[in-house]
């Protein structure tokens, strides 16, 4: 390689990073004020403004997250916990995009039904967790019951709204062909309801994650919520703030996956060609 | 409505023969098939949501389409103009009177006749192709074997190149030759068009006109277009079926002896301006 290639590649790459800096100002912004905070924190906390004991520094929560990492119990927390969300939020959303259909198809059996499912909808889910300790006992059913109650709800509405907005003309379209009522479904009514059943997914997952750990925290033997609580009966705000970590980066993975799974599934949806 | 028996009269005594039609062969089947649509005293009211009183659509239509005639259908907003195309097309009964194709009463929707709308309605979860083979998946016919007659469809409206790019890809123009191609995939004897190309711009538009005729001058269907543009009513049609509101119906019916194959010259002829004159006073006629 002689070095007038290499004089005349960096000014260019340069200039595609400047350009690149330029037009996503966010993406170098979001990350640097997030260790710019960081870096505040870990000073407030050295020069004795906060005590350690209340608000552990930056430097306390990563040695807790080593801690944890390197504790042979502590993959069976996460193992559990996840598998808790995972299970119920399968359940609860497959039942709930039955459930869906079966209203849209049967109009009386929504007209019955549906007021439930709103009530359901806006009742806070939570206040039934120590309900379903004294049905479903200790162990991982209760969690799993409470992560389908709270996940259910939004992927029925959804799926309801998203079967029910199929436009007038596709139907007339679908009825001059002499299409059937499994035609129609599967060919007009389903891809235009995914979407919207998609952004009820998304939700729910979510909501999963929450319904298991407000279950653990009830009451549990095992769990990043039984560790959660266990941690600050002990005053090791360190480790709480390290389960609290790993707590959020699973609910990120879960959500990364989803929306991968949506932008591969649903790859018409209008912001992704945008986006 | 007497203006409306005479002109019906008026169509029954037109001579059979096609005149100015050089590209048009008659041997091509396509024609055999093709059976007359006869409208009778039809008359349709809808039920008002939440009321027990309804409105009155149409009333007392009367008109017989003759096979293979392009037929426009031209009027303001509330005219029944969209009802009236689809009572042809069985999607909706009438209240009262009948329609019948071919001798037969129309009573649900069949699929020798196609149908194009306003918005192109294609899936957005499907390819140009696959939108264009819908038709041929929905009937249960082979779409291997289809696929072929698809191409050939999508490069005769010029949308060679394009089979695997998605809708949303497309102009609107584009779009509705997607729809076109799609319609013509069941190769229906009648072709029902609701302002197909009300939502483009006026190039396009003409563009359209000039390779729907093009495409009707191949294979003859019966194309009845409702539109609300007077000029497009006259400049593709055989005859122009002038509608008015309050209630929806026929005013009059109008021939369009102009020759064939048609250029957009054609609009500077002064038959052309007379035309489209007349079809303007029968619609003033309306208030």
């Amino acid at each position: 390689m002689s070095t007038g290639v290499v004089v005349k590649e960096r000014p260019s790459l340069r200039a595609a990073i400047y350009g690149w800096v330029q037009t996503h100002p966010g993406a170098i912004l979001s990350p640097v004020s997030f260790a710019l905070i960081l870096v505040v924190w870990e000073l407030c906390s050295r020069a004795g403004l906060m005590s350690p004991l209340v608000l552990p520094p930056p430097s306390r929560v990563w040695d807790g997250l080593m801690i944890l990492f390197t504790a042979p119990w502590f993959p069976q927390h996460v193992w559990l916990t996840t598998a808790e969300t995972l299970i119920g939020f399968g359940v609860g959303s497959v039942a709930a995009i039955v459930l869906g259909i079966a209203m849209v198809n049967m109009p009386l059996f929504k007209e019955v039904a549906y007021p439930y499912v709103v009530a359901f909808q806006v009742m806070p889910k939570v206040v039934l967790a120590p309900i379903f300790i004294t049905w479903f006992g200790l162990g991982i059913e209760s969690k799993i019951v409470m992560a389908i109650a709270i996940s259910f709800f939004p992927v029925v509405i959804n799926t309801v709204v998203g079967l029910e907005a199929v436009e007038e003309n596709s139907m007339l379209l679908m009825r001059s062909l002499v299409a059937s009522r499994h035609q129609v479904f599967w060919k007009l009514a389903w891809p235009t309801a995914l979407p919207g059943i998609f952004a009820g997914l998304k939700t729910s997952l979510t909501l999963a994650l929450i319904g298991a750990l407000v279950a653990e925290f009830v009451t549990a033997k095992e769990g990043l919520g039984t560790l959660i609580i266990n941690f600050s009966f002990e005053l090791k705000v360190y480790l709480v703030f390290a389960v609290v970590v790993v707590v959020s980066v699973l609910g990120l993975v879960l959500y990364g996956i989803m929306e991968y799974l949506d932008r591969r599934i649903v790859f018409w949806r209008q912001d992704h060609f945008t986006g | 409505m007497g203006l409306t028996d005479v002109t019906s009269d008026r169509e029954q005594a037109a001579p059979a023969a096609r005149q100015g039609h050089p590209t048009r062969q008659s041997k091509s089947g396509a024609e055999a098939r093709s059976d007359a649509i006869e409208i009778t005293n039809v008359g349709k009211a809808f039920r008002r949501r939440l009321s027990t009183a309804s409105v009155e659509a149409l009333r007392d239509v009367n008109l017989s389409i003759r096979p293979g005639k392009f037929v426009s259908f031209v009027g303001p907003s509330g005219c029944g103009k969209s009802t009236l195309l689809k009572l042809i097309g069985g999607l909706i009964e009438p209240t009262s009177g009948r329609i019948a194709i071919g001798g037969r009463d129309v009573t649900e929707p069949r699929r020798d006749i196609g149908m194009m709308f306003q918005t192109s309605v294609l899936f957005p979860w499907r390819t140009i192709l696959e939108n264009v083979l819908l038709p041929i998946e929905i009937f249960g016919l082979d779409r291997q074997a289809a696929t072929q007659k698809a191409l050939n469809i999508l490069r005769l409206v010029g949308l060679e190149g394009r089979e695997h790019a998605y809708p949303r890809e497309l102009s609107g123009g584009m779009q509705q030759r997607a729809a076109l191609s799609r319609v013509l995939m069941t190769d229906p004897q009648i072709i029902l068009m609701d302002e197909p190309f009300g939502a483009l711009d006026e190039f396009t538009r003409e563009r359209m006109n000039l390779e729907l005729l093009n495409v009707w001058g191949e294979r003859g269907q019966t194309i009845i277009f409702v539109t609300h543009s007077i000029v497009e009513a006259v400049f593709l049609a055989d005859r122009v079926v002038v509608m008015g509101t309050a209630p929806g119906r026929i005013l009059s019916v109008l021939d369009v002896p102009l020759p064939r194959p048609r250029s957009i010259e054609l609009m500077k002829s002064p038959d052309f301006a007379r035309i489209v004159f007349a079809v303007r006073e029968h619609l003033g006629v309306a208030r």
